[in-house]
This record gives C-alpha cells, structure tokens and sequence, in this order.
C-alpha cells in the first residue's frame, strides 16, 4: 500500500514535468504573440522583433524552455508580459488565496446544503418529496450562472437591499454570501445525491417492512456510518473542485467583483502571458494529481479487493 | 456500499464543473466597440470619456476643497510611462507622471514642465523648464533628468514597445534603440533648466507626440533604487500614487505643490476589484460611469431621476471601420468598394440599433479632431448608386465568380460581434445581393493576422494617441507605413502626406491633409463607420467639472465637489 | 463449442443480455426518464426541423419593432435587431443539436470506452501507462489548446470543407458551424477520454473480479470474447448514464465556445451567444425577455437531460434505490 503511494509520489514531478512542457510549447508555437499584444494597434515587425529579442523569444524553443526550468528550480517564475514588471509569483498569490476563500465558501454551502438533502430524500425514498429534491437540485445545475448571478444581485442587492453589491472582504465578509450561493448551489446536485445513496446503503440493510419506521433512528444511530461512506467521494468532489476554480470562477467574480484567479487566468490565456499561463498550468496539474491520488488510494480503502 | 454510483457522479460532477466553470467576463459596459484595438486589457470598463464639463447642473451647494473621488477601473498592466501602450494604464498615468507638454482640456498643447520653448527652424527646439518644477518628493526636475529618461526610453534593455512611433523623430533615437549608441545625440542639455531636441525634418506634430507617456520625465534616482520602483514612484503630475493594492484598488493623493496649481480633491480612488457599474453607481459607491447599450433604455426615460445626471459627450477621437485588402477580390476592383459604401444606411443603424451611442462617420477623422473637414461629404446612403456600379464593375450585371467575402472580426473576451455588423450585412444582402461571412478570430491570433495582413475584409477601430492628422491618415494610408493593414497605395496621397509632414503653416497642413481625406475617401480602402467611444456618462450632481475628454489627458486636478 | 456453453451458463445470471432488458423495461415504466425523453426529443426534431416549424426567417430585421416583449405575433419578442425570438431560439437549438452530436460522434467516448476497457482488464503496466498518461492530459489547461486549434489547424480544415461545398454543390457545412464544432471537439477528445476511461476502467476492475469472468476464463474463452460479450455491457450501463450528462455539459459548452468566436458564426442564431450577450443585471432589468427565453430553453434542455442521466442510473442500478 504504501508503496504504492510512494510510486504514485514519484511519478508526480514527471507529470508536472510533461504538462509545464506540453503547455510551453502550445503557447509557443500557437498563434498570438505577447509582444503584439503589448503594442496595441501598432504594427511594426522591427519592434516587435527589436522587443522579442529583449524577452528572449527569438530563441528555440528547447533552449527557451531550460532557462524557463532553470528559473523555476531557484523559485523564479519570471515576470508577467502583460503586467510589466510584476512578478509572476507574487501576482498569483495575491489573488489565489481569494479564489481558495471563495472556492471552500462554495463548498461549504454544497455540503451544508447536499447532506441534510440527501438525508431528506433517502428517508422519504420512493415518494414524490424525494424525486422533487432530486430534481430541485439538477435545476440549480442547469441554470447557467448568467441568470443566477445577476438574479442574486437584483433580489438581495436592488430590492431587498441587504447585500453589499460587490467586493471582498474575507471569509466571514457578507460580501462573500452571493458569489458563494452562485458557485456552490450547482455542487449540491451531486452531493445529495451521494448522500442519499449511502443513506440507502445503511438503512436498507434493515428489514423492508419497518424501513420507514425505523427510518429516523438509524439515521441518527448510523449517521457516522453513512459519512464515512459517503466520505471518500466527498472528498474527491472537493479536492476537485479547488482544482477546478482556476480559471473556473471567472464571470462571478467579474460580476461581483472578486479579486481572484480566475480573470487572471483568462487574461493570461487571451493576452499569451506565457510566465502567468505556466505557473497557473503547474498549479492546476498539481491540484489535479493531489485529487486523482486521494481518489486512487480511497478506492483501494473500499474495495480492498482492487489490486493495483 | 455502490461505488458504481459514486464514480458517475463523481465524474458527472467533475464534467459539470468543469463546463459550468468556464469563464466570461461580465456584461460590456461600454457602447458597442468592434475591437479593442488600442487597449492591452480586455474589460471595456475603461472609458475613453469625450469632452463637454460636466459642470452645469441644478445644485448649488458650497464648494468644498478636498473629497474623494471613486471610480471603477481596471488594474492598470504597468504604471511605468515609457512601457504605457494602453488607456487602462495611461489614464492613470498622466495624473502621477508629467513631461516637457501636455494638453489642455481643450485640447490644445500647452506647457507642463517646459514653461516655454524655440523653434527656430522647425528642427530644433529649445526648452525653457520651469524652475519651480520638482518632483513629489522635493527635488527639482532638471534637463539632465529629461535626457536620461528619453535615453532610458530608448534603452533597448527598457523594452519600451512604442518609443519607435513616439521618439523616433529624434535625431539619434534609432540608434539608441538599435543599441548602437549610448546617449541620444539630438538631445542636449544646455544648462540645468534648458533643453534642446533637434529632430529629423520640421514635423509639426512631434510637440503633440511630447505629451504621450513615452516621453515623460522619471527621476533617475527613483528607477534605479529597485525593480519596483514603479509601486512607489516619483513623478511630477497632480497626484502622488499613495497606494497601490494589485487587482483591489488604487489611491491617489493630492500633490500639494504642483506646478499648473494643486486639484481640489484630496483624493481619487480607482476600485480595482471590478463589479457591476450601474449598480455601485446607484448605491452611490461610486461617483461616474459610463452606460453602456443595456441601461441606456433605463437612463434615458426621463422619468427615471437618474435621467438628471446623464451626460452626453461628443465622440471620441476613434474611429471604427471596415478595411478591405485592396489588393484582394473582389476589393481589387475600385467600384465594388465604393458600392458597399453607398449600400449602407448608417444613420438608421446609428439610430435604432446603437440608440445614438456612435455618429456615422463620413470620413476618417472625427469631428473637432485637429484637421478634421466638416464639408466632407462622404458615403451618402444610395442603394441605386451603388446597384449601379456594382453593375459596372467587373462582375458585372449577374454578379458572375463573384468571390466568396469573408469579414473577419476579433471575437474574444466575450465581445460577440456587434449588432451593426449583422445589419450591415444584411443590408449589403438586401441592397446589392452580395453575401457576406463573418468570421470570428481570438483576439492575439487576429492581431498576429492582420498585420500579416492575411485578412480580405476585416472590421476595427483606430484610437488617435495625439491631436494630429498626421497619426491617422499618414500612419494608416501612406503606401510604406506599417500600419497600413489594407494595403491601399496611392502616390498623389504618399506626395500630399510627406509635404504635410514637414509644412510648418498650420493653415497649408491642413489644407493638404483635407486633400488626401478626399483622395483616400474617393479611392475607399476603408468602409468608415463610426466616430465610436462612450457618449452617455452619469456622473454624480455634486462632483463638478469632470470633463468628459477625447483623449487620455490629465484632468482630475480640476474636478471639485460641493456640498450635497 | 465454448462459445455454446458459456452462453447456457451465463443466460441465468443476472448478467448480460437478461440485465440489459430488465433494466429497459424498469427505465419505461419511469414516468420521470420518459419525460424527459419526450422533451429532449421535441427540442431535437425542433432544432433538425428548424427551417420548417419556424414563423419567421432568422435574419427578418425589423429595426423599428426592436426589443418587443412577447406578443401575439411574437411569442417571445423579438431581439435588439427586431428578429422574432421564438424563430432564433429553435434554430439555435439546431446548432445545440449539431454540438452534441459532434461531441460524441469525434471519439472521445470511443477512445475513452476503448481506454478504460483494455486498462481495467489487463491492469499492472498499460494500465499505469494508459492511467498516467491520462492524468496527465486532466490537468492541462484545455483552453489554450482549444485556442490553438481553432486558430490553426479549423482554417484549413474549413477551407478544405469549402473546396468540398464548392465542388460538389452541397452548400452551408462550414456556415452551420459543423467543421468548428468537430474540430474543437476532435481536439478536446484528445482530453475528454480521461473520465470515460476511469470510469469504465473502474467497473471493469469490478466485474473483473466477478464470478462468471473467472468461469468464461476456466472455459478457455478469448480475452477479446470475454471483453466484448462480458465486461463490455456491464460496463455500458455507467458509459450511458455519463453520455446523458456529457450532453448536457456539451450544450452548456456551446456558450463558452461562442464566446471564444468559435463556432456558428452570426448571423445564424445559436443559443450560447443569445445568453452570454444578454446576460447581464441590465438586461434583466429593462428587457429581462432578452435573456430569460434562451437561457429557460437551454437550461430545460441540460435540465432533462441531467434528470434523464439520473432515471437511466435509477434503471441501471436498482439496488441503489
């Protein structure tokens, strides 16, 4: 077993290795340069190349990406082309720490929201109170989040006037309710739905009969039982998510004006920041491959048959 | 426990969060503009105001000294002036920063830090500086700071992107940049407050190139002290930067001891975190706002006491238009061009589509823009017209191999393709029976593209820098510029674009600037379209003369408010 | 011979083709799945029909009678540019059509099927292999990709495809937004097969270790027999169930790929831009028609086929109810 973790351990490098190198060489030798860009509505070749010599460019590709390595083992991630002079590093955690506090905002009001669901409907199983939770929840997914946003802030903003319209303010800052609601109401779906069957899982083990009875009490007497089944996925599900919310939240904190990762992610994509678009890359892959281990090794945890 | 279940959902739920999260920016505020072309940074919250004071108005309360001033803006991609190529940062930039000019609210050049100048013979100019001029922290501004931040602009290490365009008139500015040289021979400082530039021929429009960031003065001392400088910088504008939170806001502070006269506000706030406009400035949490297509229907009922605080501004010095490669067909053929600029109602379009946010333009340059030839006739609307020479051109009456027409346009960051395209062409279908396809391209590779000038027809916008007509006709239209994306060649306009180049009588200039318009207009590389740019701004009653420019210029030193 | 046996062993078991029609008949017999089948199934016919069931022509601009709400000759208003909604919206619902069939149809659901299948049942160093390369794949930023392809390679394929038009008469392929579509989705198969693979992958370990495998391989049953007759349609159940919401996030994917000017291109309606245009406080506010049509329909579409994803797990898997 663990040395199964400690394979998976080695391999993670590479994998970021093989992603920052996939990601270099789209950026470079895709269309769009960062030094047009930085001109505006000005075309000249001869500056344009003058400036790509400067950045160093005009190298090869291979040779471009060792300086690039070089750089990142002594902790260096460069300097931002579109916001000159500023570094790399620093840009991102200015605004990933917010992203984070907005991403497990989000996730708390899933599970806050998913679990007692998930109870509900699996008590009253078969009824048409369960199908309606169950299908309640897939609205919110199907919605897409430009009805929602601007519906949150015309209901609680304009008329009720009890929310702050826009800004940051922390975690436990009002100002986090909305975008919070806006992301986190789609992730309850899933989770209600991963409740409720691991509720099932627990309660139907018990005579058919006196299942609706017994129901309530086993819920409670259970409860730890049906969690921890519930868990391992759970935990994917979030680990995931905090992955995802890179370039993921980018129209709500436009809307609502957070100072997060997400509009840097897409303005790097959409102005070629290489350095930017690199370091979100590796940060992305890394998420990713903490998720997908957790996911691997859970499995391994319930079905002890699975051999790897 | 059914672990079949958990991984569709936990992969249903990765798929749906993966698609849900994807990203758009928020809704464009500003009137509908075809492409941002001068601006680096996406979001079109930042406006290019137009002019008009915003003074007028019912409330007459005490004036105050003092106040902040709050706005929406986005983070600016650099505040060091020589590597400024965008509005976004430029705005703010022209408030901390200074140079030898700059220009007046309406819009005329006049002195900053150069209380006077010579121009003995067109080549050579002599500036007198101020003696009172100092920077935000005391030390006086001398000539020797002005050549070494025009040699530092030139730097090729500084990696400015537009020193080519904006000092390039400078006799040693080539070499300097080529890093052939280390200093600028046709700058020379002549004693401590006396500064002398020789160009390269007797350019009029080289003062107006002065007042762009690229020329600024930067105190030596401040640059080299760390990488960072630019966080705490030390200009000589109106304003100190007092504090700079990346991505959250951005205060200035009153500088005291200016030299053209301290602002009346004690401080300006630019709330960086974004948020939607309308509804901040409603809750009074900030105090302007441009309005864009959308609220325009709210705003504009006059019922609506927002209504009061509305003003209108004349257009911007931006013009958008459809370019055609000349030198492909069916835009080889002189009369299909001029067809399609006969085949399109634009003050319909103007009028019920853009609720008025945009004037037709009739020829290239805007009104009130130096140059500009307000009995240019231009494209009028004559679907007859233009059915004719259609006809007469050399597809002829069935329209035979009439080529497939692509319109390219930049379509990303959320900008889908405006609304006047779509009438447009629908109008050139209905009108001449020409079908057109519009093609949308991510904006870097349409940027790429179109200086490789890989595009048949593409639609755009050019934003004048400076108040002359030098940085419209000659840059786009001359035969050799690089900015000429339609490949339009015509020697009779090269001829009249070198005079005006070095004609020093306004009058002369202008006149041979006309004649080109003409010239350009008759030969139709270009469909013009708009005179574009925000026209709708609210500002709050109690903040006075905010004036609503065409170009990037220092201005918040004027705005004052009264008491509520 | 073996062949003869297995299937007289196997017929018994609650496996293969008896699972199969057990659980069509208990997906009938919900009311909910069946509901949303119909729906899902009057939108496509909508969408394919468009030109037919539609009152007006797309593009009929009416600038005067601009920003209706609904009415009786509108029934949904008509947009900035004075065209009636209704008939905008049941095009775009063609170009949705068109999306999720390219999604499927460009083979990230084959690879990812074909993927999971050989990882999951012949395990140790191809599946590392297959595994890792994936990961690798789930953590890439696919965007830029997407960007890179379609500013690259869908040029040429689009003139290709207008070669094509032009020499055998057979017009508007290129305008439908079809060769963006395959392209971008061709490129994005390249990615999409992960989850497919990991979840196929997981339900053949599963059933791996099932009994009747274990027999069909006692009985000298080839692998490939024993992949295709056994583990594949267990396996299938899942794969539908994910296909059901892989549309739905291909019809929301639509909104993302119009705003990166992918795609149907204007003046042809599409739902995505219909939505992203108009989605703002705004809209909502003065002309909330503009935005509430198009994003009502799309959100019904995704809504049913998420629901239906959810009847045809409850059919798959009865033990979970």
């Amino acid at each position: 077993m663990w040395v199964y973790i400690v394979r998976r351990l080695i391999w993670t490098p590479i994998l970021l290795l093989a992603v920052s190198f996939i990601t270099f060489s789209l950026g470079r030798f895709g269309p769009g340069d960062p030094v047009q860009i930085l001109m505006g509505q000005y075309s000249n070749p001869e500056a344009v190349e003058r400036i790509r010599h400067q950045m160093g460019l005009d190298k090869p590709v291979l040779v471009q990406y060792g300086i690039y390595l070089k750089n990142t083992f002594r902790g260096d991630l460069g300097e931002s082309y579109r916001y000159r002079g500023r570094d790399v590093g620093e840009l991102i955690s200015e605004r990933i720490w917010v992203s984070a506090q907005l991403g497990m905002a989000a996730i708390f009001i899933s599970l806050a929201l998913g679990i007692p669901l998930g109870f509900f409907a699996a008590l009253k199983q078969g009824t048409w109170l369960d199908t309606l939770t169950v299908s309640v929840t897939l609205v919110f997914v199907s919605v897409p989040v430009f009805l929602t946003a601007p519906g949150l802030l015309i209901i609680f903003s304009l008329w009720l006037d009890i929310l702050p319209t826009h800004g940051w303010g922390g975690f436990f800052d009002t100002r986090i309710i909305m975008p919070a609601l806006v992301l986190g109401v789609p992730g309850v779906a899933g989770l209600t739905r991963l409740t409720r069957a691991s509720t099932l899982e627990v309660l139907t083990q018990d005579y058919v009969r006196t299942a609706r009875a017994k129901g309530l009490r086993d819920l409670v007497i259970n409860h730890r039982h049906i969690l921890r089944n519930a868990l391992i996925p759970i935990f994917t599900i979030v680990g995931l998510s905090l992955a995802g919310l890179v370039s993921g939240a980018f129209i709500t904190e436009g809307i609502f004006g957070i100072p997060g990762i997400g509009r840097l992610a897409i303005e790097s994509f959409f102005s070629r920041d290489y350095p930017v678009i690199m370091a979100l890359g590796l940060i992305i892959a890394a998420a990713f491959v903490l998720a997908n281990l957790i996911v691997d090794i859970g499995y391994r945890f319930i079905d002890p048959r699975i051999r790897y | 426990m059914n672990w079949k279940i958990v991984l569709v959902v936990i992969v249903s739920v990765l798929l749906l969060a993966a698609c849900s999260s994807r990203a758009r920016p928020s809704a464009r505020e500003a009137a509908p503009q075809p492409t941002p072309a001068q601006v680096a940074t996406p979001l079109p919250t930042a406006t290019t105001p137009s002019e008009s004071r915003v003074s007028d108005g019912k409330a007459s309360g005490q004036r105050t000294e003092g106040g902040t001033l709050v706005r929406l803006w986005n983070d600016p991609p650099t505040m060091d002036p020589h590597l400024t190529t965008d509005a976004t940062s430029a705005a703010i930039i022209v408030e901390v920063f200074g140079g030898l000019v700059t220009i007046d609210p309406n819009l005329n050049i006049v002195p900053d830090l150069a209380e006077s100048w010579d121009n003995p013979d067109g080549k050579t100019y002599i500036f007198h500086l101020r003696k009172d001029a100092k920077f935000h922290n005391g030390k006086p501004v001398t000539a020797q700071d002005f050549k070494w931040s025009l040699e530092r602009a030139a730097n090729p290490v500084t990696a400015a992107p537009i020193v080519d365009q904006y000092l390039g008139d400078i006799v040693g500015v080539k070499e300097r940049i080529k890093g052939d040289a280390n200093e600028i021979k046709g700058v020379r400082v002549i004693d401590d407050h006396t500064l002398q530039i020789t160009i390269d021929a007797p350019k009029s429009y080289f003062l107006a190139k002065l007042t762009y960031p690229t020329a600024f003065v930067l105190d030596r001392q401040n640059v080299e002290s760390s990488r960072r400088w630019f966080r705490e910088p030390n200009g000589t504008g109106p304003f100190k930067l007092a504090e700079y939170v990346p991505g959250e806001r951005l205060v200035l502070n009153r500088n005291e001891s200016y030299h053209l006269g301290p602002p009346h506000l004690d401080k300006v706030n630019f709330i960086l975190s974004g948020g939607t406009a309308m509804l901040m400035y409603e809750n009074d949490e900030i105090h302007l706002t441009g309005v864009g297509l959308a609220d325009l229907d709210l705003v504009l009922d006059p019922t609506n006491p927002l209504n009061a605080e509305l003003n209108k501004a004349p257009p911007a010095f931006s013009t958008d238009y459809i370019g055609m490669n000349v030198n492909e067909p069916p835009f080889d053929d002189l009369k299909v061009r001029q067809a399609l600029n006969f085949a399109i109602d634009k003050q319909a379009i103007s009028r019920d589509v853009l609720a008025g946010l945009v004037i037709p333009a009739k020829g290239i340059l805007p009104p009130k823009f130096p140059g500009y030839n307000p009995n240019l006739e231009g494209y009028t609307y004559d679907p007859e017209k233009a059915r004719r020479l259609l006809r007469e051109s050399k597809y002829g009456e069935n329209l035979a191999n009439f080529p497939t027409i692509i319109l390219t346009t930049s379509g990303s960051f959320g900008s889908s393709v405006g609304l006047d395209m779509e009438v447009i062409l629908e109008m050139w279908r209905q009108n001449l029976g020409i079908e057109v396809e519009i093609q949308q391209t991510e904006f870097a590779t349409y940027l790429q593209d179109l200086v490789k000038r890989r595009f048949q027809m593409f639609e755009i916008g050019w934003i004048a820098d400076y108040p002359d007509p030098e940085n419209y006709l000659d840059l786009l239209f001359h035969s050799k510029s690089t900015n000429n994306h339609t490949g339009y060649s015509n020697q009779e306009v090269d001829q009249l674009l070198e005079k005006a180049r070095v004609e020093t009588q306004e009058t002369v200039r202008y006149e041979l600037y006309h004649k080109a318009e003409e010239i350009i207009l008759a030969d139709a590389p270009w469909v013009p379209l708009w005179y574009s740019g925000e026209q709708y701004v609210l500002v709050k009653p109690y903040v006075r003369d905010y004036f609503l420019t065409q170009l990037i210029i220092p201005k918040l030193r004027f705005v004052y408010m009264i008491e509520k | 011979m073996a062949a003869k046996q297995e299937r007289a062993i196997f017929k018994s078991e609650a496996g293969g083709n008896s699972l199969w029609s057990q659980s069509l008949r208990r997906l009938l017999r919900k009311k909910v799945g069946m509901a949303c089948l119909v729906v899902i199934v009057i939108f496509y016919l909508g969408g394919i029909l468009a030109p037919w069931v539609t009152p007006y022509d797309y593009n009929e601009q009416n600038l005067s009678g601009a920003k209706q709400g609904p009415s009786l000759s509108h029934p949904f208003g008509t947009d900035r540019l004075g065209r009636d909604i209704l008939t905008r919206i049941i095009f775009g619902l063609r170009t949705t059509v068109i999306i999720t069939v390219a999604s499927i149809v460009t083979g990230g659901l084959f690879l990812g099927i074909g993927l999971g299948l050989i990882s999951g049942y012949f395990g140790k160093l191809i599946d590392s292999v297959i595994m890792r390369v994936g990961e690798i794949f789930l953590a890439f930023p696919d965007i830029l990709l997407v960007i890179l392809i379609a500013a690259t390679l869908r040029p040429r394929v689009v003139e290709w495809v207008r070669g094509f038009e032009a020499a055998t008469g057979i017009e508007g392929i290129v305008r439908l937004g079809i060769v963006d579509y395959v392209v971008v989705f061709g490129a994005l198969a390249a990615f999409s097969w992960v989850g497919m693979a990991r979840l196929v992958r997981g339900q053949v370990l599963y059933v791996r270790q099932s009994q009747y495998i274990e027999a069909a391989q006692v009985l000298g049953a080839s692998t490939r027999r024993i992949l295709l007759v056994h583990v594949f349609p267990n396996v299938l159940s899942p794969v539908i169930v994910l296909v059901s919401m892989g549309m739905a996030s291909a019809a929301g994917a639509e909104i993302v790929l119009s705003w990166l000017g992918i795609g149907i291109q204007p003046p042809t309606p599409s739902l995505g831009v219909m939505i992203f245009e108009n989605g703002s406080l705004s809209v909502l506010r003065t002309d909330p028609h503009l935005l509430l049509f198009p994003v009502g329909t799309i959100s019904v579409l995704i809504f049913a086929f998420n629901l239906l994803g959810d009847a045809l797990n409850d059919a798959f898997n009865p033990r979970a109810r």
